[in-house]
């Protein structure tokens, strides 16, 4: 996770690109799907491409992209 | 949600809203739908007590007395049910996010709905009623009318408070 890495919180990653703490959290537990506007910003902030951080498929863990493991 | 633009009353109900202190008591759904379980039953009684004052040919002092003694639980359960929801319908719109806007008017869409529906029962029942009793109408009309608006007004909060969900755990699993 992102966020946990670069050791932001919610509430400062909220206020940095205008939406409510609780709109993180529910993003990040996907229940919500940002705008495309609110989605590059979120890329922005962390300035990474916004398909580093949002995919239509779930990513995979990290310990699979550290080590190659195969997806099944 | 643009913070430039917010005025310095838009930041103090930011502030207010979003008060974390009260969080107890609406922090899981049960809590909170027994919370507005609470508004609605206070909202009823004020109604009735304020109903009858008005009504009652004597004009006794003590249903108004009771009514203004249970504001006070009835105003703490509406901060209670605004806290739960962080102000989505007393915000003004520039205060909220694109998902704050979006849950308002899923809210409002779905308390519009459930008020329809208010609606044709109650008329439906006083036109009953004045069938079976020609003066029911004329005594009933008025009563029905302040009881749909009060509903009319709070439908929107109650839904809002039911609706809400649990705040997401900080250390949760996440996307980002």
């Amino acid at each position: 996770m992102v966020r946990a890495e670069r050791k932001v919180s919610r509430q400062s990653l909220a206020e940095a690109v205008g939406a409510h703490y609780q709109t993180i959290g529910y993003i990040e537990r996907g229940q919500y799907n940002p705008s495309l506007d609110l989605a590059l910003k979120i890329a922005k902030f962390f300035d990474l491409p916004v398909e580093a951080l949002f995919s239509l498929e779930p990513f995979r863990p990290l310990t699979d992209e550290v080590y190659g493991r195969k997806q099944s | 949600m643009t913070t430039t633009q917010l005025t310095r009353y838009d930041r103090s109900m930011l502030r207010l809203m979003n008060d974390r202190r009260g969080r107890p008591l609406y922090a899981t759904t049960t809590r909170r739908r027994v919370v507005v379980a609470a508004h609605v039953t206070l909202t009823v009684a004020i109604e009735a007590l304020i109903g009858y004052f008005c009504l009652a040919p004597a004009e006794p002092v003590w249903p108004a007395a009771v009514a203004a003694v249970l504001m006070l639980p009835w105003m703490m359960a509406t901060g209670v049910i605004n806290g739960a929801t962080r102000g989505l319908l007393e915000l003004r719109e520039r205060a909220l996010d694109e998902r704050q806007s979006a849950d308002r008017m899923r809210v409002l869409a779905r308390a519009h709905r459930v008020m329809t529906w208010l609606l044709a029962g109650s008329v439906v029942g006083l036109l009953a009623a004045g069938a079976a009793d020609g003066d029911a109408l004329r005594v009933y009309a008025a009563p029905v009318l302040a009881v749909v608006l009060t509903a009319h007004w709070l439908m929107p909060l109650w839904v809002a408070g039911l609706t809400a969900q649990d705040e997401p755990a900080e250390d949760e699993a996440a996307v980002l």
